[in-house]
Parts: structure tokens; C-alpha cells; sequence
């Protein structure tokens, strides 16, 4: 059984759905990435696993067992966190706040909480200096390291991050894929959506997304004979 | 002391004890206006109605003036949650204007309400927590023991206040403000977050009609049109805080306090309406000179 399951997702903000009947798999202890272009669905994907949106058809099931319509904070206590796109850090807060504010869901632990900081905080030294900031005052990395530090506060099983490298330099947005394997090897599985092909070499399962479908999954060796023509262009 | 000098110095000890209500309307109107954008009318309503109950229980059911007080400000929290329920909520994507004019309709509604059940006893007086004053020594301005007791509870609240917002739980309603869709990721109910602020904002509200109607007489809409008219300088003292700052509220409540009292030194008495336009003729000075306030702090993240 795998840790998440997308099986046959419509989801549409009007009459006209974004997804048709989407449906993949994500293993445990993996690193995913879901690639595709501008308007594929991929937010609308990961938003729906989040529970920020409701399917109108279709189920996302997390240990086998179906999410159905629960709430964003009720996914949270389940092990799922997402980054969402835009990085969406609270501005004038400091990154200590927005750090202490992504445990939420955990805060009748708080020594789980200290550690999994101290774990953020090795993941992203950067963001040691910057602790008592305001989080609006930093750099658009910066910011991206904080949203990505907030969601793994609530010690996901999960981590689903939306288009990390958006607006990033290059050699930034690797410094954050990189971590991803990090974050991987600490236990906690990541999907991440992308449209920059520069994250696959960091993928352990490839998802080609297009028009609201996944065209094309592939694993471990056939990532690095992916298509990207098909990806992009369509078969 | 006399003359001139002595009349500014009552005036000054009366005015930042009259601020002292003004404060305590300003952090409630504050306090919503930071977490959901909105411009409370009812604000003083909620003290008003707090009042009324307060006075039914001590007054007309006979319960001991503590009792009296919780069940005052327990009737306050239930309509700031009412408020949030009923207009708030389901106007939630409406514009901050349209929140703005149902917020004056809960005030016309409570002030209807209060007229409907106490209409045979049109005005009302209860009597002070302690019914006892004193001359401030070398000043000679007159202190009533209960006008010193809403200053002790203006400095608690504001204490409380500060130590709140920044506890985890003060910070989530900063971050539900601030990115509400991260915070509901994060976990954070921004529903919530919402009544939590309205309740403690009808709390501070009924506080302050609680602790000034023994001083006047008073009827329906008191706290907002009537004797103890709070709304509007407590507006003025929120805008002096630039909307946003809470020791910028209590600053500038006891301020709007003071300049009011200003209108009532002999030279001025004369001028009619003298109270009113100072205070306006201030509060225009100021917004032309700091259009953003001036107790404002540097970042805005200070509670």
C-alpha cells in the first residue's frame, strides 16, 4: 500500500473541471515531483490534497483510508503539510514566529516541537541568522526556505511543496531541491510540483502532468529518459 | 494652586480618567480592525448592552454587584459572538464597507432592543462599585474611587493584552490577519480566530460600559450617542494609533481624554460645542501632520 493515493480526481473551480480523473501514487520515503506546465493542474492537484479545495469526484486516501472532505488543519494532524505556492510566509512576523506558528497542530509537545526546529534550522542554517527578523524582510530564497521550514514544523509524513523555484536563481532553487533529499532521509516523504525541469535529478518518481491528467509516471533510472518534449509539448 | 493652572490640572486628571473608557473602547475597535479589517460600530454597544444587563441584575433582580458584573460582561461576549455569527461571517467576502454598515446595524438593533425592555424606566442610574471620591492633593481635582478602578483595569488589560499577543495563541491571530490561507494550513482555525477576537473585543467594550455607567445617568446608546459617548472618541483614539498599535490605543485614548477636557476650562465654556471641536480640530491637525497616526510603532508587528 502506498502512503498516499490519488484515484480518479475531478476538481473544478466552475462547471468546467481542471482535473479529469486524475490518479497516481506516492511511496513512502520518496521524493516526487510533479511536472508540468503553467495551468496542467498541478496546485489544483496538491490544493485538493491539502484539502484546500473539494473534489467533485475522486478520492485522496493517506494509509489506505480515505481524506474525504476534511479540513486543512484536520490533514495537518494527519501528517500532511503543504507549502503552498507563493510561499505565503506571515510577513510581520518573525521567522522564529512563523516557525513556532507552523507547529501549531503540535503544541501540546513542545520538546517535539524544539527538536524538529533545531532539525529545520540544520536544514536551513540560513535561516538561523535571520531567527528574529521580520519574515517580510527577507530575500525571496529566504522566504522559500521559511515556508518550506514551516510546513515540516508540523512533522508531516507528507510534505507537498507548490513550485519552490518559482522566482529563485538557479543555483537557489537547487539549494532547496537538495534539501528535499535531506528532508527525505529524515522520514518524511515529499511531492513537490514543478515546472522547472531541473528538479528531476533529485526525484525518485517522476509525474508528467498535462491538461489536467498525468500522462506519464516514471521511477528511479527512467527519470533520466523522461521526454521532457512530451511533457512540455504533449505527446 | 489657582486659578488657570489649577483648572488645566483638574482637567488633565479628569481627562486621562475619562480616557481611560475611551482606551478601553479604542483597544476592542483596535483589536478587530487588526485581525479582520473591519470598522467596529458596535463596539460600543457592546459596553452599552453589557451595562443594561449588568444593571437588571444588580438593580431589578437583586444579585451582588460581582455577579452583577460577570453577567454584564457575559452578555457582551455572547453579542460579540452573535455579531461574528450572524454579520461578520456570512459577510466574509463582502466588501470592508458593507461589514462596516452591518456593524452599525447591530448597534441601531441593540439600542432598539434596550428601549424595548427597559422602556419604563427610560433613565437609570446604578449605584458606583464604591461610592466614594477624593481630592487629588496640591490639584484639587475631585477622584472617584470608580474612576480609579477603571484605570487599575485599563492597566491589567493592557497588560493581559500585550502578554496575549505574544503568547502562540496572540500570534495566531497575527498570522490569520496576515495569510489566512497559510494559517488554516498551518492548522489554525481562522473561524476561530475570529470569535476568539470578537469575544474579546465585546469583553473590553463591556468593560468599559460597566465601569462608566455609574458615573451619569444613562439610557439606550449610551456608550455610543449618549452621556457616556465613547464610539467616537474611541475611534479617534484608534486612528491615533494608526489602526493598528495596542499601547498606541491606550495613548491615545487618555489623549483624546484630555484635549476634551480642555474644552471645559472657564475661558472655553462659553463656546458652545467647545468639547466636540477641539477634539475634531485635533484629531484634523494630526492627520494632516502624521496622516498615519503618531502612537504607531516602528514595525508594526508590536502588539
Amino acid at each position: 500500500m502506498s502512503l498516499l493515493e490519488v484515484r480518479g480526481l475531478v476538481v473544478g473551480y466552475g462547471p468546467h473541471p481542471v482535473l479529469h480523473e486524475v490518479e497516481f501514487d506516492v511511496e513512502e520515503g520518496e521524493v516526487c515531483v510533479l511536472l508540468g506546465l503553467n495551468g496542467a493542474g498541478k496546485s489544483t492537484t496538491v490544493n485538493t490534497i491539502a484539502g484546500l479545495l473539494r473534489p467533485q469526484s475522486g478520492e485522496v486516501r493517506l494509509d489506505g483510508r480515505s481524506l474525504g472532505r476534511r479540513s486543512p488543519s484536520a490533514r495537518v494532524k494527519q501528517g500532511i503539510s503543504l507549502c503552498p505556492e507563493g510561499r505565503r510566509v506571515f510577513p510581520r512576523l518573525t521567522v522564529r514566529q512563523n516557525l513556532r506558528l507552523g507547529a501549531w497542530s503540535q503544541r501540546r509537545s513542545p520538546r517535539a516541537v524544539r527538536e524538529q526546529q533545531d532539525l529545520v534550522l540544520d536544514y536551513f542554517p540560513r535561516l538561523v541568522e535571520r531567527a528574529d527578523q521580520l519574515a517580510g524582510t527577507l530575500s525571496g530564497g529566504e522566504q522559500q526556505m521559511l515556508a518550506v521550514g514551516r510546513a515540516l514544523m508540523s512533522r508531516p509524513r507528507l510534505l507537498l511543496i507548490d513550485e519552490a523555484s518559482l522566482g529563485l536563481s538557479p543555483a537557489l532553487a537547487t539549494t532547496v531541491w537538495e534539501v528535499t533529499s535531506r528532508i527525505r532521509d529524515g522520514g518524511t516523504t515529499v511531492l513537490m510540483v514543478e515546472q522547472n525541469a531541473g528538479a528531476l535529478p533529485f526525484a525518485d518518481r517522476a509525474l508528467l502532468m498535462e491538461k489536467g491528467t498525468v500522462l506519464h509516471t516514471a521511477v528511479g533510472e527512467q527519470i533520466r529518459n523522461v521526454n521532457l518534449r512530451e511533457a512540455y509539448l504533449g505527446a | 494652586m489657582s486659578g488657570l493652572g489649577q483648572e488645566v490640572g483638574v482637567a488633565i486628571v479628569t481627562g486621562l480618567l475619562q480616557g481611560c473608557v475611551y482606551a478601553l473602547v479604542a483597544l476592542g475597535i483596535v483589536l478587530v480592525f487588526r485581525a479582520s479589517g473591519v470598522f467596529n460600530f458596535a463596539q460600543a454597544e457592546f459596553g452599552t448592552t453589557g451595562l443594561f444587563a449588568a444593571y437588571a441584575a444588580l438593580t431589578l433582580w437583586g444579585w451582588s454587584y460581582s455577579w452583577a458584573i460577570a453577567f454584564g460582561l457575559a452578555v457582551a461576549v455572547a453579542m460579540g459572538l452573535l455579531t461574528e455569527r450572524l454579520v461578520v461571517h456570512p459577510l466574509r467576502n463582502a466588501s470592508r464597507v458593507t461589514v462596516l454598515v452591518g456593524t452599525a446595524g447591530v448597534a441601531l438593533a441593540a439600542i432598539g432592543i434596550q428601549f424595548w425592555q427597559f422602556n419604563e424606566t427610560l433613565i437609570m442610574t446604578m449605584p458606583r462599585i464604591v461610592d466614594s471620591f477624593f481630592l487629588v492633593p496640591v490639584i484639587g481635582a475631585p477622584v472617584t474611587v470608580q474612576q480609579l478602578i477603571t484605570l487599575g483595569v485599563l492597566v491589567v488589560a493592557s497588560l493581559v493584552l500585550a502578554l496575549f499577543f505574544r503568547s502562540p495563541a496572540g500570534l495566531t491571530i497575527q498570522a490569520a490577519q496576515q495569510e489566512p490561507t497559510a494559517a488554516e494550513l498551518v492548522g489554525i482555525s481562522v473561524r476561530r480566530v475570529s470569535m476568539l477576537t470578537w469575544a474579546m473585543a465585546a469583553l473590553l467594550g463591556g468593560l468599559a460600559g460597566i465601569l462608566s455607567g455609574p458615573n451619569l445617568t444613562f439610557t439606550a446608546g449610551f456608550l455610543s450617542f449618549g452621556a457616556g459617548r465613547a464610539l467616537l472618541p474611541g475611534f479617534m483614539a484608534a486612528v491615533l494609533a494608526g489602526m493598528r498599535s495596542m499601547p498606541g490605543a491606550v495613548a491615545g485614548g487618555l489623549t483624546v481624554g484630555v484635549v476634551e477636557q480642555m474644552g471645559t476650562l472657564s475661558f472655553m465654556i462659553e463656546v458652545p460645542g467647545a468639547r466636540a471641536m477641539l477634539l475634531f480640530g485635533f484629531l484634523l491637525v494630526v492627520l494632516m501632520v502624521k496622516p498615519h497616526g503618531i502612537f504607531v510603532p516602528r514595525t508594526a508587528v508590536a502588539a
